[in-house]
């Protein structure tokens, strides 16, 4: 049984009084320690379809199914999905994503603080080891008290990927996670994830329009007007 | 099952910790908060301080007005009722009851020196007891000063000198009696309003000071004349009424004033001449008297005097009644006297239908008036208590105001935090969890402000007045005249439970002006929220 299975995945956004179709029936499955790649074009529907396996929106219609383990992410209740965000999931946005107000440590420790809920105060001391631990690895041991703004943008995406792996999750989906840097930084982000994979054989989906960045998948899915058009295993370059 | 298999049982709905780091961050590290804070800070001091000076203002009132008629009077108006001292001596047997006194109520002239007539209420009393009863030797004016008052700084009070004159009309008013060197003993005496004669002049520290009047001179000048009124004599005119009410008399009578009162409410002391109870009975025939009996039968040993011989001889005459002495008014003091008035009029009803049932000719039970102090002060307490309420309502009605802008504050905040809502959602927030970061941001800032609101209103009602006399020295701003509020001081009293209300009153309007941007940050899509530019 495949670790994540997408079936006919649709999704229409409005804007204003036009409807725009994203996804026409995506599908797709992912295996476990997979790390594949969602390449396509602006507008293909790449982040859509990441922003519906993380859980953060739904689809249109009931036939379209997204399966973690077998069962259908969007059977659960409200409060069910935010449990599956906060546990299963990591995410690592284009633009980083982090909060301005919290410092680096805190930016780590925010999800834990989510997923701990009341139990974070007894965790504190082992949080705070493994976001250091999380942060030490990234090289970022000597910035723990720095504030986003005072980081580049490199930094930046480290300290995201960090509090996406904070909470150990199942799947971590990246959104374009170099595409917001130049080619040596963004090279540099891609050579920290592959180590995490051969570290610890994390489940990665990556969303990138970079044939370039692709290459490094086990596995490219080709995205094209909402839809699968190919997939090729290894590399496309 | 998924939900529970993959991520455990365990709720993360109430997740304190991230809220409490954020919310704190949010408040530290922005402006807008603080500028909220402020309008709850002032929102708050500006309807606790209202609600305490209009409060104390009523407190005020409701004690002068208090003053002149005890807890309840017993009443029966004109024609008045005999054998008081008993229904006097009946109440004070009585365990609710501290004193009883009488009174006469009537209406007369008062003419005045410098040519003036004035219809005034008189209040014929005897000095000792009426003061047990509603402490009157408090509301005397001229009496000796044991330190002068102190918005009185260049010390122009009259009272701060000749301590023994003052000590003598004290004594005078209390007594209702003065010293008469024509007759050499002591005559009745009445103690006018402080307002009543016009002459004694109200200054800006809150106290007054006998007046000057022109005197025109019959060789074309004039001559200043210093007005003392507690050194002068008016004249009272009063309607005397036989036992059934009917005006059989006009009486005139000269009568020294002992001295001057000052009850604390204006139409008081404009209207009100306090008399010997004595000189007030025998001008109103209302005195002790003898009367023909009509039903009576002639006497035959009655001695009869012949008036141009002397000689004395027995014969026939009409037989004779004593009319006993009576009075309009009984006035009571209850014994708790933050106790319910009406219990003690109900208890004075009972006390005077035994009295009732001991004597033949006075008003029966159920037809005599008794009133509380409250009843006798309805329309002036409701008319300053729907004052007050009217002021808190337009007060608390511009608090609107901090809700209003700590919505607005908040509004913007969650505008510009859009993308956190987006990320925290990412991570797993639920909907409750984000918009509670913004309800308790708002309660930390009304709390915030509500308490330093009200330490801000406890600190200003607590130094009104020297504050208030700073601003009359350094700004010549003089809000609260004494001439015109009839107080001399703002009243600066914060009382508790006051406060309480109008501090949660804060919290509440900050939660609930954070509660709309709130839903609106929970109802936000994460995926359009991290997309917000």
């Amino acid at each position: 049984m495949p670790l994540l299975e997408v079936q006919n995945l649709q999704k229409t956004y409005r804007l204003g009084r036009v409807s725009v179709p994203v996804l026409r029936g995506a599908s797709l499955s992912v295996e476990e320690g997979e790390f594949v790649a969602v390449l396509g074009a602006s507008g293909s529907g790449k982040s859509t379809l990441l922003h519906l396996i993380g859980g953060l929106d739904r689809p249109d219609r009931a036939e379209s199914v997204i399966r973690f383990q077998g069962e259908s992410i969007y059977g659960m209740s409200a409060g069910g999905l935010d449990r599956y965000r906060a546990r299963t999931v990591g995410f690592v946005f284009q633009f980083y994503h982090l909060l301005p107000e919290l410092n680096v440590l805190q930016n780590v420790m925010i999800a834990s603080m989510v997923r701990h809920g009341f139990a974070f105060s007894a965790r504190r001391t082992g949080v705070r080891a493994r976001a250091t631990g999380l942060l030490e690895a990234f090289g970022l041991g000597s910035r723990l008290r720095h504030r986003p703004a005072e980081l580049s943008g490199g930094e930046r995406q480290r300290v995201a990927i960090a509090r996406a792996l904070m909470n150990e999750p199942r799947l971590l989906l990246a959104d374009e996670p170099t595409g917001n840097l130049d080619r040596k930084t963004g090279d540099a982000i891609l050579d920290a994830l592959g180590r995490i994979r051969a570290e610890s054989r994390q489940t990665v989906i990556m969303v990138t329009h970079d044939a370039h960045v692709a290459a490094r998948a086990d596995r490219v899915v080709k995205l094209e007007d909402g839809c699968v058009v190919a997939e090729h295993s290894r590399p496309l370059v | 099952m998924l939900g529970q298999d993959l991520v455990g049982v365990s709720s993360i709905h109430s997740t304190p910790v991230y809220q409490i780091l954020l919310t704190r961050k949010y408040l530290t590290s922005k402006i807008m908060p603080l500028l909220a804070a402020i309008a709850v800070v002032l929102c708050t001091a500006m309807v606790l301080i209202t609600w305490s000076v209009m409060g104390g203002f009523l407190k005020n009132l409701v004690k002068s007005g208090r003053t002149m008629i005890g807890d309840v009077a017993i009443v029966w108006p004109n024609v008045g009722f005999a054998h008081y001292e008993d229904l006097i001596e009946m109440l004070e047997a009585d365990p609710m009851i501290e004193a009883a006194c009488p009174m006469i109520e009537s209406y007369g002239l008062a003419h005045l020196p410098g040519d003036r007539t004035e219809l005034v209420v008189i209040k014929g009393v005897d000095g000792p007891s009426f003061d047990r009863v509603t402490g009157y030797a408090e509301t005397l004016y001229w009496k000796p000063l044991t330190a002068p008052h102190p918005k009185d700084k260049q010390q122009r009070d009259w009272r701060n000198r000749s301590h023994g004159l003052w000590e003598q009309k004290y004594r005078d008013g209390l007594g209702l009696k003065e010293y008469d060197a024509n007759t050499d003993r002591q005559v009745g005496a009445a103690v006018l309003g402080i307002e009543v004669s016009g002459y004694n002049i109200r200054e800006l520290w809150g106290g007054y000071t006998p007046g000057v009047v022109v005197v025109p001179q019959t060789d074309g000048t004039t001559r200043d004349v210093q007005v003392l009124m507690f050194d002068e004599t008016i004249t009272l005119n009063l309607l005397a009424l036989d036992g059934s009410g009917r005006t059989v008399d006009t009486k005139t009578r000269k009568i020294p004033v002992a001295n001057e009162f000052q009850s604390g409410l204006y139409d008081i002391d404009k209207q009100t001449v306090i008399v010997n109870l004595d000189v007030v009975q025998d001008m109103l025939n209302m005195d002790q008297a003898e009367r023909i009996d009509p039903d009576g039968v002639d006497d035959p040993f009655r001695v009869v005097i012949d008036p141009l011989t002397g000689l004395e001889s027995l014969g026939a005459g009409p037989a004779m009644l004593i009319d006993p002495a009576r009075v309009t008014t009984v006035l009571v003091r209850g014994v708790d006297s933050e106790g319910d008035p009406r219990l003690l009029a109900e208890r004075c009803r009972e006390i005077y239908a035994k009295f009732a049932a001991k004597h033949a000719r006075v008003p029966p039970a159920e037809n005599i008036r008794i009133s509380t102090w409250e009843d006798q002060n309805r329309t002036l307490i409701s008319a300053v208590k729907k004052e007050t309420g009217l002021v808190l309502f337009i007060f608390s009605f511009i608090s609107l105001t901090a809700v209003i802008l700590v919505l607005a504050i908040f509004w913007s905040m969650v505008s510009e935090k859009t993308k956190d809502v987006g990320v925290l959602r990412s991570i797993g927030a639920s909907r409750s969890g984000v918009a509670m970061i913004w309800i308790s941001y708002g309660l930390a800032i009304g709390l915030m402000g509500s308490l330093l609101g009200g330490a801000l209103a406890y600190a200003i009602v607590l130094n009104i007045n020297p504050i208030h006399d700073w601003m009359g020295e350094a700004l010549g701003l003089t809000i609260w005249d004494p001439r015109v509020y009839y107080f001399v001081e703002i009243p600066n009293e914060v009382e508790s439970d006051k406060a309480v209300i109008v501090m949660l009153g804060g919290v509440l309007s900050s939660v609930v002006g954070a509660m709309i941007p709130a839903i609106r940050a929970a109802c936000l899509s994460p995926v359009r929220a991290l997309r917000f530019e």
